[in-house]
């Protein structure tokens, strides 16, 4: 039995949160939804933001575009939820959230999905996958790379 | 600011714990007449009250912006009043603020208030929010996130880097239990705890047990501030604000200076180096070390920033026990969030409180004896802030 049925909650209640995107991090979403992961980079300094923001943390321009990301990253440190989640969640545990490295030099939350919890090791290779987690929303989540 | 212009004549106290029939408004009047008495001052001499947010709760939060709360503690010459907020360095903000009224000279006697009741709230409600509370909305929350989940991430990086065992990280929980059994107002002050116990407690965010997260409780604390000259008068032994330094960093953990623990040290590290300059002094004059933590991992980063031990050592230092009662560096005498109870923004106010108990020599069983210099921090949103504060009970 689910979480909802065990404690009776409303739809409202296990309803996941969805992102909620701003004028400046829409590019991302609509490209997640096309499964195609997206960072903001400057066309003054070079530097890539994640998350993205209105303007370059490094130099502060607001001359930004988007670049496709390679997709690849390396596990930096992870967590197993077990237990004391929010409803939304608590059917999901036990899950993983992590710190994600992108060889593009930023760093991502995310979940690792597709593997056994044994085989969890900071530094491994890991690769985006997508989620469709509402008709609106695709998140981009992480799993082990296929050799 | 020179050294030691301010210091702290008096404190109280309330027992931390769940007590849904205790109002936040109650805690509230309870300390502030404890503070007060303790001082050697009366509720007339009271010239400002500042009030800290209470977590969640809007509507002890809107009496008090709206200007209640020196009437419902009997502060009748209260000239000054606000709210003041930022999270878990609200004692480190607020202090600031009375700084600014006894320097404008309007009163020389300032009271500062914390109040806090989470018991009024559902576990989901407190889930839902510190789920939300320091985790980005957009970026992080989506995935399930949580508060908890932050630390454990720390705390696997911390330990795959630096080579500490869980066992050691556990330590840092046993030590604030032995201080907390110690402590009359702390919320699990009954019985010690090993650290079989707190690996065999329920796994919550792997790698931390239950006994390795913090407790919200209900509790609260207040202090009498005033003038080193005035203090110098009124009461026998002063604790003095002898110097602060400060730093912020930017809300994500994954981005801007602190990107990790290990950026965290070299963050941090400077910020108390600034602080023990300011006041004259070196690490080795400390004698107690309070450590904002909330997280055992957080204890030890603050410790390897500090340079207590060689960095990355400091697990071993906890694991035998010289950070405990008659250790060689007592840290975090009340036993912090893990064990005196997580108050909200209570937690900065409570090691602050601890910290003028210490050096006025009143705190009973957990006194350390001879206590004359200790270094604080407090620290607010998700790790992001950092405020280190050198107290003493004389200026050197």
């Amino acid at each position: 039995m689910g979480i909802k049925e065990l404690l009776n909650l409303s739809d409202e209640e296990v309803k996941k949160p969805m992102p909620k995107p701003t004028k400046w991090t829409q590019p991302f979403w609509d490209a997640a939804k096309q499964h195609q992961l997206v960072l903001k980079q400057c066309r003054d300094c070079g530097n890539i933001d994640h998350p993205p923001y209105l303007y370059c943390t490094n130099c502060l321009s607001e001359n930004m575009e988007w670049i496709a990301a390679s997709g690849k990253g390396k596990l930096y440190a992870y967590a197993i939820n077990y237990y004391m989640v929010p409803f939304p969640f608590w059917d999901d545990m036990p899950y993983v959230v992590a710190m994600i490295d992108l060889p593009e030099g930023v760093r991502m939350i995310s979940n690792i999905v597709e593997c056994d919890h044994k085989e969890l090791k900071n530094g491994m290779d890991l690769e985006v996958v997508f989620h469709e987690v509402s008709p609106e929303f695709t998140l981009p989540k992480w799993r082990p790379a296929k050799k | 600011m020179s050294k030691g212009e301010f210091a702290i004549i008096g404190i109280g106290e309330a027992p931390c714990g769940q007590f849904p029939e205790r109002s936040e408004f109650e805690i509230a009047y309870t300390v502030a007449k404890l503070a007060v008495k303790d001082a050697g001052i009366e509720m007339k001499d009271v010239g400002a009250v500042l009030c800290a947010q209470h977590i969640m709760g809007e509507e002890y939060n809107t009496e008090a912006v709206f200007g209640r709360i020196p009437e419902a503690i009997g502060a009748r010459n209260c000239k000054i009043t606000c709210l003041t907020s930022s999270g878990g360095a609200s004692s480190f903000s607020i202090r600031k603020t009375a700084e600014g009224i006894l320097y404008s000279g309007e009163t020389d006697t300032v009271l500062v208030i914390h109040a806090q009741r989470f018991s009024q709230f559902t576990m989901n409600q407190m889930a839902k929010y510190f789920a939300i509370a320091g985790s980005d909305l957009e970026w992080e929350v989506p995935y399930g996130m949580t508060y908890n989940s932050l630390a454990a991430m720390i705390t696997q990086a911390y330990m795959t880097i630096t080579g500490t065992t869980i066992e050691q990280v556990a330590a840092v929980a046993v030590a604030c239990r032995k201080w907390a059994c110690l402590q009359p107002n702390a919320m699990f002050n009954k019985k010690e705890i090993n650290v079989e116990k707190v690996l065999s407690s329920r796994m919550v965010a792997y790698p931390l047990t239950s006994l390795m997260c913090n407790v919200l409780a209900d509790g609260g604390s207040a202090y009498v501030m005033t003038t080193a000259e005035k203090a110098r008068k009124v009461c026998r032994r002063p604790a003095y604000i002898l110097s602060d330094a400060s730093d912020y960093s930017h809300r994500g953990i994954t981005r801007s200076k602190v990107k990790d623990f290990e950026t965290m040290t070299r963050f941090l590290a400077p910020i108390a180096k600034i602080a023990l300059e300011r006041a004259g002094l070196e690490l080795k004059n400390m004698d107690i070390f309070e450590l904002y933590g909330s997280y055992p991992v957080v204890h030890l980063v603050l410790m390897d920033a500090l340079g207590i031990t060689e960095p990355g050592k400091s697990g071993a230092l906890v694991a035998a026990g010289e950070t405990g009662p008659g250790g060689k560096c007592p840290c975090t005498t009340n036993g912090e969030a893990l064990s005196f109870g997580h108050t909200g923004s209570g937690v900065g106010f409570g090691l602050f409180v601890e910290s003028v108990r210490q050096l006025q020599g009143k705190a009973g069983k957990a006194q350390v004896p001879n206590a004359r210099f200790i270094i604080e921090n407090t620290g607010g949103g998700a790790f992001m802030d950092c405020h280190f504060t050198v107290l003493g009970n004389e200026i050197p």
